[in-house]
C-alpha cells in the first residue's frame, strides 16, 4: 500500500517535469550504484562513510541526553586542522597521516567540549550552545583559508593541495580510498562502547534521566565532557577523512554545503538511536543524495523535483525505519 | 445508582489481571475496595470507568447491560472517577476546569458560564464546600485540588464516584473534611467506590468492604460483619510476614555529622540544623510534608548546595563534595521520588540494580561490563527482595509501584553503606511490602549501619526509630528517646499553628531586645 502510494506520487513528480519514469528510475539507480566500473558507487561509499561517521558522532551524544547539533562545527573544525596540520607540520607520510588524524580529532572533540563547558559552567543548554558554536568554526576557518593560508594562486578560498605522501591510498583496483575503513573501525567501536563498556553504560543511563544518574552517583560533569569529546572527535575525524582522503585541501564550505552533519542527525534520529542500524542509514541517505544528483544530470529532472523526490522517499522510509529500529530498540532493553 | 459487575476477566499478555469478578455496589453507600499493589483494583476501576475495553463479562448500570467504549460513555452514565493523579490544568480557574470538556452552551455556539456558575454554587451550597470558582487551580493546595476533582464529577451530575487512593495526598485535616464530605454525597443518595491501602479509614468510614487479591475477589462484606484482622489477613493471604521489632541495642560511633548547616532554599526561613546518627542507630524525622524535609534530605545528599555548616560522613568532611564522593564516603541514599530520582524506568532492571555500584570490581573489567555477574546480581536482588518482575531485563517500568520501590531499596542496601538516607520508604507501597521493608532496614540497624529516616508516617517512625524529630517549619525540633515521648505529643509539635511559632519567635526577639 505505502509501497504503491510512494511509486504514484513519484510518477506524478516526474509527470510534472516531464521526466519518463523507467528513465529516470535507471538513471537513479545507476548513479548510486553503477558507472563505468562502479566509479558511482565508490563516490556513495565515500559519502556514505563521511554521512555514517556524522551519524554516529550524534548517535553517541544523542544517546547520553546531550543534543549536540554541532557536529557540523566540529566537522569543520577536524577538516581544517587536518589540512593544516598536513600542511604546516612538515612530517610526511603515514606518520603525517596520523598526526593530521590526531590533530583533527582533539580539535573536533575541544570544539565540542567548549559547548559542554558553556553548559556545566554557564548554563547554556547543549543544544543552542553547540549550534551557536558552528558559526565561529565556518567562519574562523572561513577567514583562514581566505587570508592567512590561503594558495592565492588557486583563486579559490582554500589551502594549498596536500602533499602527494599524505593522500589517502586507494584500495587495489578500484578509485575507493581507504577512508571508509575508519568508519567502519568506528563503527565496531561503537557498537562495543554502547553496549558493553562502563562509560557507555553511564552515558546511556544519564540519557535516560539525567536525575536517576545523578543520585545514583554517576559523575555528570566528566560523563558529560568526556561523551562530548568523544562526539566531536569523531566529527573531526570525519573532517580528516574528507581532507585527506576526497579533497586533499581544505575548501571554504566544502563540509558544511552537503550538508553531512545535519544528514547524519537525521539518519541517527531516523533510526531511532539504535548503533546497528547508523550504517545502514548512513548508506540509504548516501545512495539517495547520488542517486538524485544522477537523475538530474541524465534523466533532464530538474534540480528541485530531485530533491523534493529525495524528502518524498525519506519521509517513507521513516515511517517504516523508524518502526523497525524502535522494535529492536525494545529488544535491546526488554528482551 | 445500582451497578453490578458480573464475571469480569481482563488478561495483559499472559498474566491474568482479573479472574471473574463479580461486584455489587448499592446507593447510599461507601464501598470500600482494599488489596496490595497489583491485586485488580485499578483495572477493575478503569473497566467500570470505560477506560479498559478489553474485557470479558458484563456490567449492569440499574439492571442494564452496558458496552462502554470510552470514558465519556460511562460518564454520560453516572460514573466520576477521581484519579491519584489528578487531571487538572494549573493555569485555568476552578471554574474553567470544571466545565471542561462539558461546556454549557448559549446560542451560537457561546459559552454560558453564567449556567455554569450557578449549578456549582448550588453544589458548592448543597454540600458545604468553600473554593473560589475564579481562582485558578496553581494556587491551590492538594486538598482543594482534589475537592475540584470530585466537583467536576458532581457536575457532570455522577451518582457513582469512584476514588483512587483520594487520602494518600492529603494532610490529616484535610482527610477528615473529604471524610465529610463523603458521608453527605452518601446522604444525598450516591454510590462511592474508596480505593484504599488504609485499613483505618476503611473501618471508619465505609459500610462495605470488598477485598482484592492477585486478580480475584477475597471477599466482600458489609463492614459490621467482618474485622480488621480479618481484613488485613485477607489482604496479605497466608503470608511469611516477619515480625517487626527493635531489638535493644547500644548505639556505636557518629556516622552523620551535621553541624550548623544552613540549607540553600528552605521552603520557610528557619534555623540550621545540629543532628548526629550513630552506628547501629534509627534516627526518625517526622512532620507533615512539605515543612523543609526534602531540601533537608537534598543537602545531606548532595543535590542542594548549603550556605554554611559542616556535612560529615563516617569521619570524613563531605561539605560542597559531589554526589559521588559522598557516596564513596559511605552514603546510600533511598530517595522520595522512585520514578525521577530512583529509577530510569526505560532502562532494565539490571542496568537499574547495578548503577550504583558499577565502580566496583565486580561489575566491571576494566571499562568493559561483566554483564552475566550483572545479571546475577540483579536476579539474586530479585530473588532476595521478592520483587515480581518477569526477568532482570525487563524494563522498570513494567514493575508496580511497591516493587519499584523494593528494587531501589534493594540496590542501596546492597551497597552496605555505613550510612542510609530514606526518604519516606514505604510511601505508596502495600502492607506486605511495608513490613518488608521495615524488616530490612531494621536488620540493617543491627549490623551497624546508621539510619536516617524521614518520613511523614508518624506510626512507621514510632515503628523503627531509636530518636525522634519533628521538623515544621524547616526547624527541627530537639530530638526525643522514642520510648520517652507520644504520638500526641509529636503530633502536636508537626502541626503548630504557624501563628503560635510566630508569637513564640516574637516573644523570642522581645526577650533579646
Amino acid at each position: 500500500m505505502t509501497a504503491l502510494s510512494l511509486f504514484l506520487i513519484l510518477l506524478l513528480l516526474l509527470n510534472l517535469a516531464d521526466a519518463n519514469f523507467f528513465e529516470a528510475s535507471q538513471a537513479f539507480l545507476k548513479s548510486a550504484f553503477g558507472g563505468r566500473r562502479y566509479a558511482y558507487l565508490y563516490v556513495t561509499i565515500s559519502r556514505c562513510a563521511l554521512i555514517t561517521g556524522m551519524a554516529i558522532a550524534a548517535l553517541i551524544a544523542f544517546r547520553a541526553g546531550l543534543i549536540n547539533i554541532g557536529g557540523e562545527g566540529q566537522l569543520v573544525i577536524g577538516g581544517f586542522v587536518a589540512a593544516f596540520v598536513s600542511i604546516y607540520s612538515g612530517v610526511t607520510g603515514v606518520a603525517g597521516i596520523i598526526l593530521a588524524i590526531l590533530g583533527a580529532m582533539i580539535g573536533g572533540g575541544l570544539w565540542a567540549v567548549l559547548a559542554g563547558l558553556m553548559k556545566l559552567k554557564l548554563g547554556v543548554p547543549i543544544l543552542v550552545g553547540t549550534l551557536l558554536l558552528n558559526y565561529p568554526a565556518r567562519y574562523i576557518t572561513s577567514y583562514f583559508v581566505s587570508h592567512p593560508f590561503r594558495d592565492v594562486s588557486s583563486g579559490m578560498p582554500q589551502t594549498h593541495l596536500l602533499d602527494k605522501s599524505l593522500w589517502f591510498p586507494l584500495i587495489e583496483g578500484t578509485r575507493l580510498d581507504i577512508g571508509f575503513m575508519f568508519i567502519l573501525i568506528v563503527y565496531a567501536f561503537v557498537l562495543v562502547y554502547s553496549h558493553r563498556t562502563v562509560p557507555g553504560y553511564h552515558a546511556k543511563m544519564t540519557g535516560h534521566s539525567i536525575e536517576f544518574a545523578a543520585t545514583s552517583g554517576i559523575n555528570i560533569f566528566n560523563t558529560t565532557l568526556k561523551t562530548l569529546a568523544f562526539s566531536g572527535a569523531i566529527a573531526g575525524l570525519v573532517g580528516a577523512i574528507a581532507v585527506l582522503g576526497i579533497h586533499h585541501r581544505f575548501t571554504d564550505g566544502m563540509l558544511v554545503q552537503p550538508l553531512y552533519a545535519w544528514t547524519g542527525i537525521v539518519a541517527a534520529l531516523l533510526i531511532n538511536l539504535v548503533p546497528w542500524a547508523v550504517l545502514p542509514a548512513g548508506f540509504f541517505f548516501a545512495a539517495l543524495t547520488s542517486g538524485a544528483s544522477g537523475m538530474e544530470r541524465t534523466a533532464d529532472v530538474p534540480k528541485e523535483i530531485a530533491i523534493i523526490i529525495q524528502g518524498i522517499i525519506i519521509l517513507f522510509v521513516a515511517s517504516k525505519a523508524t518502526n523497525i529500529a524502535s522494535s529492536s530498540k525494545k529488544k535491546e532493553e526488554g528482551s | 445508582m445500582f451497578a453490578k459487575l458480573q464475571d469480569i476477566s481482563v488478561n495483559f499478555g499472559e498474566v491474568r489481571a482479573l479472574n471473574n469478578v463479580s461486584l455489587d455496589i448499592s446507593p447510599n453507600q461507601i464501598h470500600a475496595i482494599v488489596g496490595e499493589n497489583g491485586a485488580g483494583k485499578s483495572t477493575l476501576m478503569s473497566v467500570l470507568f470505560g477506560l479498559n475495553v478489553n474485557y470479558s463479562g458484563q456490567i449492569f448500570i440499574d439492571k442494564v447491560d452496558k458496552i462502554w467504549t470510552t470514558p465519556s460513555d460511562a460518564i454520560k452514565a453516572g460514573i466520576g472517577m477521581v484519579h491519584q493523579h489528578f487531571m487538572l490544568i494549573e493555569s485555568m480557574t476552578v471554574l474553567e476546569n470544571i466545565i471542561l470538556g462539558s461546556e454549557p452552551n448559549k446560542y451560537m455556539g457561546f459559552l454560558d458560564f453564567q449556567f455554569a456558575e450557578k449549578k456549582l454554587h448550588d453544589l458548592l451550597r448543597a454540600y458545604n464546600f468553600s473554593i473560589n470558582l475564579n481562582q485558578t487551580v496553581g494556587g491551590l493546595s492538594v486538598g482543594q485540588r482534589q475537592m475540584v476533582e470530585i466537583l467536576k464529577t458532581l457536575y457532570r451530575s455522577a451518582e457513582l464516584i469512584i476514588l483512587d487512593e483520594p487520602t494518600a495526598v492529603l494532610t490529616p485535616a484535610e482527610r477528615t473534611d473529604l471524610f465529610n464530605s463523603l458521608q453527605d454525597f452518601k446522604k444525598a443518595g450516591k454510590s462511592i467506590i474508596l480505593i484504599t491501602h488504609k485499613i483505618d479509614e476503611v473501618m471508619a468510614n465505609a459500610d462495605h468492604v470488598s477485598v482484592m487479591r492477585a486478580g480475584k475477589l477475597i471477599s466482600s462484606l458489609p463492614i459490621d460483619n467482618t474485622s480488621r484482622g480479618q481484613i488485613s489477613e485477607e489482604i496479605v493471604g497466608a503470608s511469611k510476614t516477619k515480625s517487626i521489632s527493635r531489638k535493644k541495642i547500644k548505639s556505636g560511633s557518629v556516622k552523620l555529622h551535621l553541624s550548623d548547616l544552613d540549607v540553600l532554599g528552605m521552603p520557610q526561613i528557619g534555623n540550621s540544623f545540629n543532628l548526629e546518627v550513630k552506628a547501629n542507630e534509627i534516627v526518625g524525622i517526622a512532620g507533615v510534608a512539605g515543612n523543609g524535609q526534602s531540601e533537608f534530605v537534598e543537602a545531606i545528599v548532595g543535590l542542594r548546595s548549603s550556605k554554611s555548616g559542616l556535612i560529615e560522613i563516617c569521619g570524613t568532611d563531605v561539605t560542597g563534595a559531589d554526589i559521588y564522593t559522598r557516596r564513596d564516603a559511605g552514603l546510600c541514599y533511598i530517595p522520595e521520588d522512585r520514578q525521577k530520582r530512583g529509577l530510569a524506568l526505560d532502562a532494565q532492571l539490571s542496568e537499574n540494580a547495578s548503577i550504583s555500584s558499577l565502580s566496583s570490581k565486580a561489575f566491571a573489567n576494566g571499562p568493559f561490563l561483566r554483564k552475566t555477574k550483572i545479571k546475577n546480581f540483579t536476579e539474586d536482588l530479585i530473588e532476595k527482595f521478592d520483587v515480581k518482575a518477569s526477568s532482570s531485563s525487563a524494563l522498570a517500568n513494567s514493575l508496580s509501584g511497591g516493587n519499584k520501590q523494593k528494587l531501589i531499596i534493594a540496590r542501596e542496601l546492597s551497597l552496605e553503606s555505613d550510612v542510609i538516607i530514606a526518604e519516606n520508604p514505604t510511601w505508596g507501597v502495600d502492607l506486605g511490602a511495608i513490613n518488608q521493608i521495615h524488616y530490612e532496614l531494621l536488620s540493617m540497624r543491627e549490623n551497624g549501619h546508621a539510619i536516617l529516616l524521614v518520613s511523614s508516617d508518624l506510626d512507621e517512625i514510632l515503628t523503627l526509630s531509636d530518636r525522634v524529630l519533628v521538623m515544621f517549619e524547616s526547624e527541627l525540633s530537639q530530638s526525643f528517646r522514642t520510648e520517652k515521648v507520644t504520638r500526641e505529643e509529636l503530633g502536636k509539635l508537626m502541626l503548630m499553628k504557624a501563628s503560635e511559632k510566630k508569637k513564640r519567635k516574637r516573644q523570642i526577639s522581645h526577650e533579646a531586645i
